[in-house]
């Protein structure tokens, strides 16, 4: 059973247009997605984990639908925002508070995790290593990156483990170090 | 929703938004200490504070924590009631500093005053909130209906001399402003 199904799935408000997207992604799985835009690439980042609503199409994350089980969807699926978190060291011990107590985690195992977890993504930024060690905290099975850097492909990669990922990009060179 | 993420929402935001706070809460104090003594002061410059702070919780001032409650497992009323909590604990808060600067002054009815002002200000701020994901005309138009919502309150209590009927009234329009945000959070697409 595949774990992210996308069938012609597009988005279009206002100036803010994606897709058509059709992909199948089954456990443990990578695909690395191209686009021309930078808006674009967010969108389908976005879609991909059940955070936007599809305008025609399907999205389903584990045959769920987001929207109407937008919740079992989030629980399977993790985002990695492209922007980079301003956090200081001390604000990444709230920050893993914080996420703790929005998936109710138990806060021992994932401040443990979180340490675990950095010392994975040794030499990797910390603005943009925070974000993916809040992601991977409630184990996802899913796990989708909005434009990543390649230049630390291989340590993100590491990091998500055997989960399935789907990353979208905007240089075909960058989406390559991800496949 | 868990009372740990509620209280997780509250914190990470009340942190993120501390120096609005404490400006609200100092604003307060000064106000109090110089305006006339009265309900109208806290009434109208609580709702104030408070339509400003639930505008400071529009989506992108705080990205990071816009990212984690959008992909996080709540539905949009858990997620409403949750980011509701974070302008309506500071608002009260800037409205009891206001009616606390008021008694030191030697302001009577105390106890009439900072009830009448905490119900209208937790109102208004609740109505404020359905702005903060809109955009032009339908933004304006929910401050307005914020500012509409404090005055109606205050004649109320005041003017007509019920605060029964004030409680009342606020207590149907939060339920209502509360509903509205958090069904128009659910449809909405972060972008």
């Amino acid at each position: 059973m595949p774990l992210l199904r996308m069938r012609d799935a597009t988005f279009a408000n206002g100036d803010a247009a994606a897709g058509p997207v059709a992909l199948t992604l089954a456990a443990g799985e990578r695909v690395a997605l191209c686009y021309s835009s930078p808006r674009e690439a967010g969108i389908v980042a976005l879609l991909a984990a059940g955070i936007v609503k599809a305008s025609s199409g399907s999205v389903l994350i584990d045959e769920y639908d987001p929207r109407v089980q937008s919740v079992h969807c989030k629980r399977i699926a993790a985002f990695v925002p492209h922007e980079p978190f301003p956090l200081d060291e001390a604000e990444f011990a709230r920050y893993v508070e914080y996420r703790a107590a929005l998936w109710n985690l138990d806060l021992a195992t994932a401040r443990a995790d979180a340490e675990r977890l950095r010392a994975r993504l040794e030499g990797m930024h910390e603005a943009l290593a925070y974000p993916l060690i809040g992601a991977l905290l409630a184990k996802p099975r899913l796990v989708v990156l909005d434009r990543p850097q390649p230049v630390y492909a291989p340590q993100i990669l590491a990091a998500v483990e055997d989960c399935a990922v789907l990353s979208t990009h905007t240089d075909a060179a960058a989406a390559r170090a991800f496949e | 929703m868990t009372p740990r993420a509620a209280a997780g929402v509250l914190r990470a935001r009340l942190y993120a938004q501390r120096r609005v706070a404490y400006y609200a809460c100092a604003a307060a104090l000064l106000v109090g200490l110089l305006a006339p003594a009265g309900p109208a002061g806290p009434v109208f410059f609580g709702s104030l504070l408070g339509i400003i702070l639930a505008l400071a919780q529009s989506p992108g001032l705080h990205p990071h924590l816009d990212r984690c409650e959008q992909s996080a497992p709540l539905f949009g009323r858990e997620l409403a009631r949750a980011k509701a909590l974070v302008p309506c604990v500071a608002a009260a808060l800037a409205t009891t500093v206001y009616v606390l600067a008021q008694a030191f002054r030697g302001g009577t009815d105390v106890p009439f005053v900072f009830v009448v002002a905490v119900a209208a200000v937790v109102t208004s701020t609740l109505v404020a909130l359905s702005a903060t994901i809109r955009r032009g005309f339908a933004r304006a138009l929910y401050v307005l209906l914020a500012c509409a919502t404090s005055a109606a309150a205050f004649a109320i209590a005041i003017t007509g001399r019920s605060l029964l009927g004030e409680l009342g009234f606020c207590a149907v329009v939060a339920f209502l402003a509360l509903r509205q945000y958090g069904e128009t959070l659910a449809r909405y697409d972060p972008i």
